[in-house]
């Protein structure tokens, strides 16, 4: 049987007096590929938010099984990388971009070793040429390279969680094609991927098992 | 007519052979103005982030505060300073009184708010998936208070910008705190005012002409943050 990297129960989110979570039951398994779907407004993004620690839940209990979640939010934090629906880049140029999340676990990379990586996670996430993307910055991106771009600089961290809140919805087929891989590919690697999506192809592609949302608050 | 243009070739005359009383106005101006700016920017941008970003109880009040300070009239902050600073006020064994630094106290009370209110608003401006961003790669509070500092630098560069704007061409504090005092704290304002007092304009012209170019510099500095924050 494989270990649990989640544990939720009675996980409930209100913000004010409306209830836009209530997930009796997760479970979510090392190593699992999970595909959260679910009609708008169900909560997919809320229970995304909650996991990454972004925000804790109003009621129910969630069990971290690589940091205690209770003790330090932000060790836990730092276990999981999470892509908003729309990735909000910095003002810096793309390859600072991709590699801030190492700056700021306090790497210090030297340029070849830098430029390394920048291209290998931008190959990953289907730029042919990282280097002409370099030193662009986000104004000069198009809607599906500024994705793609958030979800190299995830991936760079190679973290045991990936997040992900409909990463195909805004760009075009080309784009959604390369993330699907790129996603397909650090799930065979082993990390731990969560993505919530109305896509049927990026689910098929993925090869996830589903776990859908309702608003009638199915266990699931 | 002829006076305005006998001044305004006197001024030119002031500036080109750099009269030793101009570039000593011009010099006060700069250093008073210089004190102000690095008091109001030290204390005014950490709480200006904090009223901005920080979520703790009373933060609506001061940010209300800090707004309403904006219209301070600076003839009153004189007032308050100077009663601060005179020999019977609480801080008067400091001898501050008619200096460059008393003078520079009362405009960096001036500037306070600007650099305060602002910054807040700066950072309040923000987009909020900054903040989420930042946290998902890993942020500590430190980091995200930096970053976030320095994603917002255009507008805070324009808020360091017009606080300068007021202080340099403000001459309420300057007059009242600093006295006027020839080779001392006579500032641009504060000459131009006597000088025009005494009907004589070429200092004061060839001083405004010093004002209008730091304008132009400011406002030239104001568009290029500008062009820049839109990138």
């Amino acid at each position: 049987m494989t270990a649990l990297l989640y544990e939720g129960v009675g996980l409930i989110q209100r913000y004010g007096e409306r209830e836009v979570l209530n997930l009796p039951r997760l479970e979510v398994e090392k190593g699992a590929v999970l595909a959260l779907t679910g009609p708008n407004g169900c909560g997919k993004s809320t229970l995304l938010r909650i996991l990454a620690f972004l925000e804790s839940p109003a009621a129910g209990e969630l069990r971290f099984t690589l940091a205690d979640a209770v003790q330090s939010g932000e060790a836990a934090r730092r276990q999981v990388s999470l892509l908003l629906q729309e990735p909000y880049l910095l003002r810096m140029n793309v390859q600072g971009n991709v590699l801030l999340g190492l700056r700021l676990r306090g790497l210090r990379l030297s340029r070849p070793e830098a430029g390394r990586i920048f291209e290998q996670v931008m190959w990953d996430v289907g730029f042919a040429r990282p280097k002409d993307f370099a030193d662009r910055g986000p104004a000069e991106l198009s809607g599906g390279e500024r994705q793609r771009v958030a979800l190299a600089a995830r991936l760079a961290l190679d973290l045991p969680v990936l997040l992900l809140d409909e990463p195909t919805a805004n760009v075009d087929a080309e784009s959604a094609r390369a993330i699907a891989e790129a996603v397909s590919a650090a799930g065979r690697r082993g990390t731990t991927v969560l993505c919530a999506t109305h896509d049927p192809a990026l689910i098929r592609a993925l090869n996830a098992q589903e776990l859908r949302l309702g608003r009638a608050w199915d266990e699931v | 007519m002829h006076y305005l243009l006998d001044g305004f070739l006197g001024a030119l005359r002031l500036l080109a052979h750099l009269d030793a009383e101009t570039l000593a106005i011009i010099s006060a101006t700069l250093r008073s103005t210089g004190y102000a700016m690095t008091a109001a920017l030290v204390l005014g941008l950490p709480l200006g982030f904090l009223l901005g970003y920080g979520d703790f109880p009373g933060r609506r009040f001061f940010r209300l505060i800090s707004d309403t300070l904006l219209a301070f009239p600076t003839v009153l902050i004189g007032l308050l300073v100077y009663a601060f600073i005179t020999a019977r006020g609480p801080l008067g064994h400091l001898g501050l009184l008619f200096t460059l630094k008393g003078m520079a106290i009362g405009q960096a009370v001036l500037a306070l708010p600007i650099v305060v209110s602002w910054t807040a608003q700066a950072v309040e401006d923000l987009d909020p998936r900054c903040r989420q961003t930042l946290l998902t790669l890993g942020a500590k509070a430190r980091q995200l208070a930096l970053y976030s500092l320095w994603e917002c630098r255009y507008a805070v560069l324009m808020v360091c910008v017009t606080a300068f704007g007021r202080v340099i061409t403000e001459v309420g504090v300057a007059m009242m705190l600093g006295g006027n005092i020839r080779y001392s704290t006579r500032t641009m304002t504060t000459a131009i005012a006597l000088e025009t007092s005494k009907g004589e304009f070429a200092q004061g012209i060839a001083l405004g002409l010093v004002l209008l170019l730091m304008a132009f510099v400011v406002n030239l500095l104001l568009a290029l943050c500008r062009k820049r924050g839109r990138t």
